[in-house]
């Protein structure tokens, strides 16, 4: 390579970062600039009651760090598990005559991987509420 | 039928397109298909077995990935490139071996976690299951030649090391560790599927070969490639805890089990760079002024910055944390170059894949040592490594061979891969290639200091605590010694051995160069 190309690649490399830069620049002025706008236009009338936790129009009981039963958890899980099986089943059905033999192996392997996870679920107890 | 094509063939409303079932190669799909059944057969085995064979889940794990050793064997001595899914997943020399070196070092991170999560308050079974799985994506990951496929085998093989990392539960780093690798990685993934998204709204098509045409094109010229290829690149430096994205990999290491620790630096660091030569010389190459300049300022900054701040550290595991950010350095050095010239490209695959072959046995082996001495200290602080030689000299000799070895010095393995980071580089020419040849070379006198700092504690000083009980080592850290030890040695007194690997991997490049 010779030293022209070289400088030329170099003024290249730096007008490719310049557009990271330029891109960096307008996606920190953008958040700053419309949170700006908002606290110099808005009004400010402080009240204590405004600063209440939300909870749904009454009055808050108890603290915000209450707990919560760890099993609604686990059941959100399990409801992802059959959540993604339905994403995928709904498609693969609406064609399933196109799809033929290979398409019901298919859907077979991957049902049957995710019914390991609720066999999984089911016999480490996490099925039964109490 | 080209991608793009069946995309938007399926976007027609009404058009009733037949459906032809792709053809499936099972041979080559053969070692993923080999892991599948591993996981699914030790999921079952841990749910219908009693609390004393949970042992069973080790053992089958271990067999399994062996197993799918067997089908890379043969698809290495068959040595017909396959190429399946519209180009989406290739089967080639370099997916070959980094297939093989994913699944050893698996293998070795099952024989070093099978007395510690069998004598921990460990969950086996579970353990087990999301080694293999993690190993699956990284096998995924050496045939992912699509974008798509890439994120699928990237978070195959994270989401499971998430879980790994914050396995001791019950303990505040443990859970720091979890918590910390899994932001980090999940705000990794979406800088880079937003790279990912701009690389596909510039060319249409997700298939690496398919955008290498285009960056070498008009689009290559364009802002948004430039965009494009930062972020992705960015996404991956995260993985291979390059600096300045580097920050979660002490505390994570420290707070992971140490046989995860041992995996994630070795075989997960290894999985960023498969995923980084793959993006570089498929897609990118034509775009060598922009990832260029970013892998030569992430190599220098990772390197130096790995290498000062282990200077300090008091806690091993911590030492071996940033003297694996400083290895990760070393490896990114030779892409810096790469783009200069085909010749160059050669030199670079050549020079990656070797060092993280290297790589991959002296710090498994290094952790193997660790393990097997923090079994009897029960502390990870560099002074109760003082007067190791007094009682258990056999490991003071292993230990003193992979620190030498992480060094750079010669027989040890260790030379080979450095010697060919510094062919690959003074192989380029020119100013800035001859000063990140400097700053290598500075930097490994630097990394000599604290490796030779631990030989030191090990062989001079005198034992903290008096106590000078033999260390009894496991059967199964026995092996993965063993095993470490004869390919750090075998390698620097024939490096052929592994030169011939790397050679092998170079396939790679050609497949970037040919169009």
């Amino acid at each position: 390579m010779s030293a022209v190309t070289r400088f030329l690649a170099v003024s290249d490399f730096l007008r490719s970062y310049l557009t990271v830069g330029i891109f960096a620049g307008v996606a920190i002025a953008l958040v700053a600039g419309i949170l700006g706008l908002g606290s110099l236009i808005r009004p400010t009338r402080p009240q204590a009651s405004k600063y209440v936790n939300y909870e749904s129009g009454v009055d808050p009981v108890g603290v915000g760090w209450s707990q919560a039963e760890i099993r609604y958890y686990i059941f959100a899980l399990l409801f992802v598990l059959f959540d993604v099986e339905a994403v995928f089943i709904f498609p693969w059905a609406t064609r399933l005559e196109a799809y033929g033999t290979f398409g019901a192996v298919e859907m077979g392997i991957f049902i049957g991987i995710l019914a390991l996870g609720l066999l999984y679920a089911w016999r480490k107890g996490v099925l039964r509420w109490l | 039928m080209s991608f793009p094509a069946t995309a938007s063939a399926v976007l027609a409303v009404g058009d009733a397109v037949p459906f032809r079932s792709p053809a499936l190669d099972w041979h080559a799909l053969a070692p993923e298909a080999v892991l599948v059944a591993t996981a699914v057969v030790v999921l079952l085995v841990d749910l219908f077995t009693a609390e004393r064979n949970k042992w069973l889940a080790s053992t089958l794990s271990g067999l399994g990935l062996l197993g799918a050793l067997v089908p890379v064997i043969t698809l290495a001595v068959d040595g017909n490139t396959r190429s399946l899914f519209g180009g989406a997943y290739v089967v080639d020399d370099f997916a070959l071996v980094m297939k093989a070196l994913f699944l050893v070092a698996g293998y070795v991170t099952i024989l070093l976690s099978t007395d510690y999560i069998g004598e921990g308050d460990y969950w086996e079974g579970e353990y087990y299951l999301l080694v293999v799985s993690s190993v699956l994506g990284m096998t995924l990951m050496a045939s992912a030649r699509d974008l798509i496929t890439i994120f699928v085998a990237l978070e195959l093989l994270s989401i499971p090391a998430y879980l790994l990392a914050g396995w001791r539960k019950r303990e505040l780093t443990g859970n720091e560790a979890g918590m910390k690798y899994y932001l980090m990685g999940v705000f990794a993934s979406a800088v880079m599927l937003y790279g990912m998204s701009l690389v596909y709204g510039g060319t249409g098509t997700t298939v690496l070969a398919g955008i290498g045409r285009q960056v070498a094109g008009s689009f290559g010229a364009t802002p948004v490639a430039a965009l494009g290829i930062v972020f992705v690149l960015v996404g991956f430096g995260f993985k291979v805890s390059a600096v300045p994205f580097h920050n979660w990999a002490p505390d994570t290491y420290e707070g992971a089990p140490t046989p995860i620790t041992a995996f994630l630096s070795v075989a997960s660091k290894a999985a960023g760079f498969v995923a980084i030569l793959q993006l570089i010389f498929v897609a990118f190459y034509g775009r060598d002024e922009v990832y260029g300049p970013m892998m030569w300022v992430l190599a220098a900054l990772t390197m130096t910055v790995g290498n000062l701040i282990a200077l300090r550290q008091t806690n091993v595991v911590r030492l071996f944390a940033y003297s694996s950010v400083a290895q990760a350095g070393f490896i990114l050095a030779p892409l810096a170059v790469a783009g200069d010239s085909p010749a160059v490209a050669d030199d670079a695959i050549r020079a990656v894949v070797s060092y993280l072959l290297i790589y991959t046995a002296m710090n498994l082996g290094a952790f193997a040592v660790i393990l097997a001495v923090s079994r009897k200290t029960r502390s990870g602080e560099l002074d109760s490594w003082g007067g190791l030689f007094e009682y258990a000299p056999g490991l003071t000799v292993l230990m003193t061979a992979f620190l030498f070895a992480l060094a750079g010095i010669p027989p040890l393995g260790g030379w080979f891969a450095k010697f060919q980071v510094f062919k690959a580089v003074l192989g380029a020419g020119g100013a800035s290639a001859y000063i990140l040849a400097v700053v290598v070379a500075v930097n490994s006198v630097i990394a000599l200091y604290y490796y030779a700092n631990l030989a030191r504690l090990m062989w001079f000083q005198s034992v903290p605590d008096g106590d000078r009980s033999p260390v009894r080592v496991p059967a199964a850290i026995n092996l993965a010694l063993a095993l470490c030890v004869a390919f750090t040695v075998a390698t620097g007194f024939f490096p052929g051995l592994v030169g011939h690997f790397g050679d092998a991997a170079t396939d790679l490049v050609a497949v970037a160069l040919r169009r």
